[in-house]
């Protein structure tokens, strides 16, 4: 169990220090001077005074050589100042935690949904291998994966907010507001975690101790319950994982339909403005919690399933 | 006292429709509809706040069309002059010095009195900024001070006649000293103007409230929510369902579906906006006038205003909008002319010994689309062209610097203040600091040198007609559409005057009905 968690933390550190080091270079290695673009966010144009360059890098400490820019932003991190935003010149931390807060809300209600829905789902196809059930909703929730979300997104829209005039069609207002994009970003997940389960518990339905507990007069319903479910939920809890992490920084083109203001769009903006101490701060803070939940995910796997518990010791 | 000249009626009547308030962009009647006072209205914005609220920022412009924020002067476009808003009056007591008288009797939001010295101090902090507004900053103006208890003067670096221009910019907007107290400017409660805000959802909208003291009038309108809508769609799709009552800046892809949408009016007007292919002057082949003017016969704009831009940009008739009061009278979208084009081609000498390159910027995804029907306009008399996708921060060093054939860009004449002499200065002198075309020629020159000193607007406006007459002569770009500014508007709000650039959209007289 330490050997687990000091492995995992020396993970968080690197992935810390590669992510916002490589945050850090994006404005370098991209065309484009970024001081012209910290400029051009601030007062839309295209004609940049060059004294005005000069004076900004100057005051944002632009002109250091990389690694002393670098590495002046880690010494204050390590000290829990994440800096100041290069274009609003407020702290980094009071743009990160809102957005996150929202984001982190949007994310596990549309993973929640993703859950409730595959959970059966995957069930009843297992149940069911190779009949009409397994073969419909294997069809149906695979062609969620072919639904991109830059189409769903509208397509919810028109249906629930401009024909049924049921939900808010944008915003982050009331609790209605999180059911399009909620469900917008569900869908591919389901699709995902209705296959894991369904293949998680097939693999068990098939199993000798499975098969033994039916011979020892085990009703169907309780074996599916008691022993089948649960090796369903075993993939099921690193998928989420997964889904959960990528999701924190990658629901962007969801945030910018639906006007919300989350970490994927703070971190979209942030990168196409050169704004470096929000980008870092912005990644940095997905990284470390990607990395706490796959870590936690990790920990659950290890105590769903047996097969792999014994390595926790 | 400085008189600006009256206005001539023709070009009253171009800058009516270039502002909405003429028949192409004006409200339909309402006159039915009796307006709530108890009514508060929803307005999607299509940009949020970048810089907090700093006034040099574009946070200017929400504050501004929020009915928060008022400068000294205002553009009056109906009138096409520069008319009192918190200065009651202006005059040039010296060439680089400028006095504005302050008015009587307003307060800011906060209780206190606007004052010359609260004004000076308000201008001053713009104007120290260490990004500087384009308006107003240390390469334009000196010094701002107050001379008594209701003058201001404003010192400048050289003589301009465009000094109140420069203070109806939504940059010089005024606020109370207690909004500079902070480390970042506070606009709550300490604006002039009808609304004041009381709150913000970062990144999402600002509610205002009615400001009761107000001092041109009564406000019609209980309060408002400005919201930060960056998606031109979700724009479109609040005003149908009725969530915003006004939405700003409504995408060409969603103008159908709003049209036929009952009780939402869709307005248009001329915007200050041309796209634009720019050619690089300096180099040949383009450096040969035959050659600029046979690509221009070769084009069909208007199958590419009508394709690409689904009627929301209208075929460009030179530099500028035709109705814009500066446009040349008889100035008209050219036509295509491919046994023409032809044959200024073979007067140029032209031989396609290789394929020319157009940058089309990914900031404007339509441009992806302009490139290729242009494309196809110059293979059908022979000139082979290529397309160049590129982020406009990595084509500029280059663009500048001279390495480039044609780039699809798009400028707004009237960034800076209501006037395009900067635009003009900029863009095509020959020191011109965003030269793209690397233009240059000695009378055009002259005439723009010449207008930077003419206080007179009309004689001004004459002077910038022969300029962009110049230009249109010599072919120096291919000025390809005029984009149109396009709002719509639920059938209940009342008084509302369409603004091209969206500063003014919320004021004491802006209304809405009950029903």
């Amino acid at each position: 169990m330490i050997t687990f968690l000091a492995k995992r933390t020396a993970t968080l550190v690197a992935a810390v220090l590669l992510s916002s080091f490589a945050v850090f270079l994006i404005p370098y290695v991209t065309p484009g001077d970024p001081v012209r673009k910290i400029i051009r966010s601030r007062v839309a144009g295209d004609i940049v005074d060059d004294s005005t360059v000069q004076a900004l890098s100057e005051s944002l400490g632009l002109q250091d050589p990389l690694p002393v820019q670098y590495l002046r932003w880690l010494g204050d991190f390590f000290t829990g100042d994440m800096g100041l935003s290069h274009i609003s010149r407020t702290p980094v931390v009071d743009q990160v935690m809102p957005a996150l807060g929202i984001t982190l809300s949007l994310v596990l209600v549309a993973l929640g949904i993703a859950v409730v829905v595959s959970l059966p789902l995957g069930t009843v196809a297992a149940l069911r291998q190779g009949g009409k059930a397994d073969k419909l909703i294997t069809t149906v929730t695979q062609s969620f994966i072919a639904m991109p979300e830059y189409w769903l997104a509208p397509l919810l829209v028109l249906v629930f907010a401009l024909k049924l005039s049921l939900l808010p069609s944008a915003g982050w207002n009331t609790p209605s507001s999180i059911v399009l994009p909620a469900l917008t970003l569900a869908l591919r997940p389901i699709s995902f975690f209705t296959s894991a389960v369904r293949a998680g518990m097939i693999d068990a339905l098939e199993a000798e101790h499975i098969q033994a507990a039916r011979a020892r007069g085990l009703g169907r319903g309780q074996t599916v319950w008691r022993h089948v479910v649960p090796n369903g939920l075993v993939p099921l809890s690193t998928l989420f994982a997964v889904w959960f992490a990528g999701l924190l920084g990658g629901s962007v083109i969801v945030e910018v339909i639906f006007a919300i203001p989350g970490m994927g769009r703070l971190l979209y903006d942030a990168v196409v403005n050169s704004d470096i101490p929000l980008a870092q701060g912005g990644v940095v803070v997905v990284v470390a919690l990607a990395v706490a939940i796959t870590t936690l995910a990790d920990f659950l796997h290890r105590i769903l399933s047996p097969k792999v518990s014994g390595s926790l010791a | 006292m400085r008189k600006l000249s009256p206005f001539p009626a023709i070009g009253l009547a171009a800058l009516l429709t270039l502002t909405g308030c003429g028949l192409s962009g004006s409200q339909p009647s309402a006159t039915e509809k009796v307006a709530d006072t108890n009514q508060r209205i929803v307005v999607d914005n299509f940009r949020a706040p970048v810089a907090n609220w700093a006034l040099e920022s574009d946070a200017a412009y929400i504050l501004s069309l929020s009915g928060c924020l008022e400068t000294l002067t205002k553009y009056d476009a109906a009138q096409g002059k520069v008319v009192p808003f918190l200065a009651t009056e202006w005059k040039q007591v010296s060439p680089l010095e400028w006095d504005f008288t302050i008015r009587d009797g307003v307060k800011f939001q906060d209780g206190t009195e606007l004052t010359a010295e609260s004004v000076a101090a308000s201008l001053n902090s713009v104007l120290k900024a260490k990004v500087p507004a384009r308006a107003f900053g240390p390469s334009t103006v000196s010094s701002v001070q107050a001379t008594d208890a209701k003058s201001v003067r404003v010192t400048t670096t050289t003589e301009s006649p465009l000094v109140p221009f420069r203070l109806a910019s939504v940059n010089t907007g005024i606020l109370a000293p207690a909004a500079y107290q902070g480390a970042t400017v506070d606009p709550f409660g300490h604006c002039t103007g009808p609304f004041t805000p009381v709150s913000e959802k970062a990144k999402q909208s600002l509610t205002l409230d009615r400001n009761p003291n107000y001092w041109g009038g009564e406000v019609k309108l209980a309060g408002a929510e400005v919201r930060f809508i960056t998606n031109g769609a979700t724009r479109a799709a609040q005003v149908q369902t009725g969530e915003a009552d006004i939405s700003l800046s409504i995408p060409a892809s969603s103008l159908s579906s709003l049209q036929s949408a009952p009780e939402v009016s869709v307005l248009k007007a001329d915007s200050p906006r041309t796209a634009t292919l720019y050619m690089n002057n300096g180099r040949a082949p383009f450096n040969n006038v035959d050659f600029r003017k046979a690509l221009r016969s070769a084009l069909d704009l208007q199958a590419l205003a009508a394709s690409v831009y689904e009627g929301a940009a209208v075929p460009a008739a030179g530099p500028f909008a035709p109705s814009e009061p500066w446009a040349s009278a008889g100035a008209s979208s050219p036509k295509q002319n491919v046994e023409e084009a032809k044959k200024l081609l073979a007067d140029a000498g032209y031989s396609a010994d290789r394929p020319l390159e157009i940058i089309a910027i990914v900031e404007r995804a339509e441009f992806a689309d302009v490139a290729t029907v242009i494309q196809d306009n110059l293979k059908g008399i022979g000139v082979p062209v290529s397309i160049q996708a590129k982020e406009y921060a990595s084509a500029e060093p280059d663009v500048l610097a001279g390495n480039y054939d044609m780039i699809l860009s798009q400028r707004n004449r009237l960034i800076d203040i209501a006037d395009p002499i900067g635009f003009l200065t900029a863009d095509y002198t020959c020191k011109g600091t965003y030269n793209l075309s690397h233009f240059c020629n000695e009378k055009y020159d002259q005439l723009i040198a010449e207008a930077a000193r003419t206080s007179t607007t009309e004689e001004r406006y004459k002077l910038y007609a022969q300029a962009g007459e110049i230009l249109d002569d010599q072919a120096v770009n291919l000025w390809l559409v005029n984009e149109q500014a396009t709002d719509a508007i639920r059938s209940n709000v009342l008084s509302y005057a369409q603004d091209p650039l969206s500063r003014y959209v919320l004021t004491a007289q802006t209304a809405k009905s009950g029903s």
